[in-house]
C-alpha cells in the first residue's frame, strides 16, 4: 500500500523542530523512517506532519567525555557497525548493530528513532537498557533533561517522550577494557522482530552487572547486582528453573513458550560474561 | 507538491513529488526506471534495494522528499561497473535467478555486501543477504554466486570514511528553498486541535493498583484476555460506581461517552495510541446489568475514519467480596474481548496488545479507586497512562466540554 497523504518539513534545528512538533498535535518526528516507513505504508500510522530530522547537523554528533560517549540521535546502525562513531564498549556497539535487521535498513535506521519508536523487539531498547546508557531530550523552549533509557521506555511503543519534546542523543558510560558483553536474540529469521533477547554485562571495575531481558510484551526487565555481588548474580542463572523465578519477579510475563525463550537467552547472554 | 533535485544515475533530476511518494515509486512512475522492483513495499523483501549516497536502502520505506540533494543509484546505472560485471557473471553461471523479481535489488546488496566484506575471514554470506528475498532458487546458486566473487578481491574501493553518520544524505546536501518555504507554511499554528488542558487538582492522589491480564488469545481474528484487580472498597460502594456505565466511561482512558439516550444505548468514542499508531473509533454500544450478581456486560462497535478501520468488543465484569479481617475490599475479575478489521488489523503484534491492554487496565483501576476514595462530586483527573498523556490531554479536555455541555454551563 501506499502511505496515506502527510505534509513534509525539514528543519535544520532542534529549537525549529520542536517548535513545529509543539504547533501540531498530529506531527510526527521521522529519523531513518525504517520503522515508522512501513507503518505510513500499511496506514496503521496517519500523522498529518512529518519532521524530517536527519538533516540537523546536531543529532550527527560524537561527543567524548572522560566517563561517557553520546551519540547524537540520528546515528545509523550501519555507522556504528563500521565502526565509524566512537564505541564506548570495545566493540560490543558495533556487534549489536551488526545483527539489527538488514544493511539495507542498517544504513538509514538511527539509535534515536529506534529508542523513541520503544518496540520491545528492538536490539538498542535491550542493549542500552543493559548498559546504563541516557537519553538527552530537549523540549519546546530548550529545555533539556536526561533520563535513563530504564526509565524512558515506559511500555511497548511508549516513552517518557512529552509532547513537543525531542530525543536528540544517546549518552552511553565508557566501560572499561576488561568489561565483558553478553549478547542473544532469538529470532525465527534472521533480521525480523526478534522473540526473545538477552544480554549481560559485567564490569568489575566499575562495580557494574546487569542482565537484561527484552522483547517481551512491554519494556524489558532489569536483574541487577549490587557492587561486588557481579559473581554470585550470574551464578544464579547457571539453573534454568531459578533464572525463571529471577525473570518472573522482575517482572516478566509471557505464555509457557515465550518464557522459554526468554530464559535460553538471557543465559546464554550470561553464559558469554562466565566462561 | 515539494521539488526535489536528486542525482539519479549521474543525472540531476528535478522535480514535483508528493510527499508521500516513495523513492521506488518516483523511481518508476516518474522516472520511467523500472529496473528498481517493489515487492512487499514495507521494507521486508529486498526486492526495491538502491543505492543513496553509496548506502544500500531501501527505497519502498525511504521517500523521496527524504532523498532532496542525495546522489541515488539504481540497477541501471551500474552496466559499466566492474565489480557488478563479475557478479552477474557469478550469477548466469550458478544459476542465481529464475523469474528475475528479485535481482536487481540481489545485485545491489550483494555487490556492497562484497565490496565492504570480502576480506572478512568469517563472512557469513547467508546471514548478510538475509534481507533479500527470493522465491525461486533457494537461495543455493545465489551464494554460491556471492562466494564466487567474494573469493577475489574487492574491485573498488569501500566507502569514504568521514562521511555524514547519519541517514543519507545528511545537512551537507539541504537545498534550502524547499525546506524553508515548506516550513515556513507549515510555521503559522494550525487551529489548536487539543485545547491547553489545564488538570483539575486531584481530590484524591491516584495510587498505583496492581493488575493481572491472563494471557491474550486470538481465535477467528478475536482478541481474547482477561483482567482482573483488588479496590480497597466495599463491595457496595464499588458497584455503585460500576453500575454506571457514564461513570465506568469517565475512568477509562481514551473513552468518551455522548450524554445517555432514553433507550439506554450508548454513543461515544474511544481513542487509542500505540506508538505512532492513532485511532479514534466512534460508535455505539449497549449494557446489560445484572444487579444481583453485580455483573455487567458492555458491548460496543465503532469505525475509525482516519483508517477506516473498524472495531467491535464486550467487557464483561463482575464484582466479588474479598473483604478479610477489619477491611473491606472488592475483587474486579473482567472478560474483555475485541476484533479489529481493515488497515489497523494488520498490525498483528499481540504481545504488543498485551503490554498495551495491561497499561490501560493499570490507569483504569487507579481512576476508579480515586473516584471511589474522591468526596462526593468532586472532580477527579484521569490517572496517566505511560506515554499517552497527550491523549488523555485531549480526552479529559473532551469530558470537560461534554460536561459543560451536558450540564449548560460554562467554567
Amino acid at each position: 500500500m501506499k502511505a496515506a497523504a502527510f505534509d513534509y518539513v525539514r528543519p535544520a534545528s532542534v529549537a525549529e523542530a520542536c517548535a513545529l512538533l509543539a504547533g501540531d498535535g498530529d506531527a510526527k518526528i521521522m529519523a531513518g523512517g525504517q520503522s515508522l516507513g512501513p507503518m505510513l505504508n500499511l496506514r496503521l500510522a496517519q500523522p498529518a506532519l512529518l519532521v524530517d530530522v536527519t538533516r540537523i547537523a546536531d543529532l550527527g554528533r560524537v561527543e567524548e567525555s572522560a566517563d561517557a560517549i553520546t551519540l547524537g540521535a540520528v546515528v545509523t546502525h550501519a555507522a556504528i557497525e563500521d565502526r565509524r562513531v566512537a564505541d564506548p564498549t570495545h566493540g560490543f556497539l558495533a556487534r549489536v548493530a551488526r545483527g539489527i535487521a538488514y544493511r539495507a535498513v542498517r544504513s538509514r535506521g538511527t539509535i534515536g528513532g529506534s529508542l523513541a519508536h520503544a518496540d520491545p523487539a528492538a536490539d538498542w531498547v535491550s542493549t542500552l537498557t543493559a548498559l546504563g546508557a541516557e537519553v538527552l531530550l530537549t523540549g519546546a523552549g530548550g529545555a533539556q533533561r536526561r533520563v535513563p533509557v530504564e526509565e524512558f521506555i515506559r511500555g511497548a511503543m511508549s516513552t517518557a517522550l512529552e509532547p513537543g519534546e525531542i530525543l536528540d542523543g544517546v549518552r552511553i558510560p565508557r566501560f572499561s577494557p576488561a568489561a565483558r558483553f553478553g549478547f542473544e536474540k532469538i529470532c525465527r529469521k534472521t533480521g525480523e522482530f526478534a522473540e526473545a533477547m538477552g544480554v549481560a554485562v559485567l564490569d568489575p571495575e566499575r562495580g557494574v552487572c546487569r542482565v537484561v531481558a527484552g522483547a517481551g510484551g512491554g519494556r524489558p526487565v532489569v536483574i541487577e547486582a549490587s557492587r561486588g555481588a557481579g559473581a554470585r548474580l550470574l551464578e544464579r542463572f547457571a539453573d534454568p528453573g531459578a533464572t525463571r523465578d529471577m525473570l518472573i519477579e522482575a517482572g516478566l510475563t509471557g505464555d509457557e513458550f515465550k518464557m522459554r525463550l526468554h530464559v535460553a537467552a538471557v543465559r546464554r547472554a550470561v553464559e558469554e560474561i562466565r566462561r | 507538491m515539494t521539488t526535489v533535485t536528486i542525482e539519479v544515475n549521474g543525472k540531476t533530476v528535478t522535480a514535483d513529488v508528493k510527499p508521500r511518494t516513495h523513492l521506488a515509486d518516483f523511481l518508476r512512475e516518474q522516472l520511467l526506471l523500472t529496473g528498481t522492483h517493489i515487492g512487499c513495499e514495507h521494507g521486508v523483501c529486498g526486492a526495491c534495494t538502491v543505492e543513496i549516497d553509496g548506502e544500500i536502502s531501501r527505497s519502498c520505506i525511504t521517500f523521496a522528499v527524504a532523498c532532496d540533494g542525495a546522489k541515488v543509484r539504481t540497477i541501471e546505472s551500474f552496466d559499466d561497473d566492474p565489480l557488478m560485471a563479475r557478479m552477474r557473471t557469478a550469477f548466469s553461471t550458478s544459476h542465481a535467478l529464475q523469474c528475475g523479481y528479485c535481482t536487481p535489488g540481489m545485485l545491489i546488496a550483494a555487490r556492497d555486501l562484497v565490496r565492504r566484506k570480502a576480506a572478512e575471514p568469517d563472512l557469513d554470506i547467508r546471514t548478510e543477504m538475509s534481507g533479500n528475498l527470493c522465491r525461486c532458487t533457494g537461495y543455493a546458486g545465489i551464494i554460491e554466486a556471492i562466494e564466487t566473487v567474494a573469493a577475489e578481491a574487492p574491485a573498488v574501493p569501500v566507502l569514504a570514511d568521514g562521511r555524514w553518520v547519519g541517514p543519507a544524505p545528511g545537512p551537507g546536501a539541504t537545498t534550502p528553498p524547499t525546506a524553508a518555504a515548506s516550513a515556513a507554511t507549515r510555521a503559522a499554528p494550525a487551529p489548536a486541535k487539543a485545547p491547553a488542558v489545564k488538570t483539575t487538582p486531584l481530590a484524591a492522589p491516584s495510587r498505583p493498583i496492581k493488575v493481572e491480564v491472563g494471557p491474550v488469545t486470538v481465535e477467528n481474528g478475536e482478541t481474547r484476555f482477561t483482567e482482573g484487580f483488588a479496590l480497597d472498597h466495599p463491595r457496595d460502594a464499588v458497584w455503585a460506581l460500576m453500575r454506571d456505565p457514564e461513570k465506568v466511561a469517565g475512568c477509562m482512558p481514551g473513552l468518551t461517552l455522548d450524554p445517555p439516550t432514553a433507550d439506554d444505548r450508548l454513543t461515544g468514542r474511544m481513542e487509542v495510541k500505540l506508538g505512532p499508531i492513532s485511532a479514534g473509533f466512534s460508535g455505539e454500544g449497549a449494557f446489560a446489568r445484572d444487579d444481583a450478581a453485580h455483573r455487567m456486560e458492555i458491548t460496543g462497535r465503532g469505525s475509525d475514519r482516519k483508517s477506516g478501520s473498524r472495531a467491535s468488543g464486550r467487557v464483561a465484569y463482575t464484582l466479588s467480596d474479598a473483604t478479610g479481617g477489619t477491611s473491606a475490599a472488592t475483587r474486579v475479575d473482567c472478560v474483555i474481548a475485541f476484533t479489529l478489521q481493515g488497515p489497523l488489523a494488520q498490525f498483528g503484534r499481540s504481545d504488543l496488545v498485551r503490554d498495551l491492554v495491561a497499561r490501560i487496565g493499570e490507569a483504569f483501576a487507579r481512576n476508579l479507586d480515586a473516584r471511589l476514595r474522591a468526596p462526593d462530586g468532586a472532580a477527579v483527573a484521569p490517572a496517566e497512562l505511560g506515554g499517552v498523556s497527550l491523549v488523555l490531554g485531549v480526552l479529559f479536555g473532551r469530558i470537560r466540554r461534554a460536561v459543560i455541555q451536558a450540564l449548560g454551563r460554562g467554567s
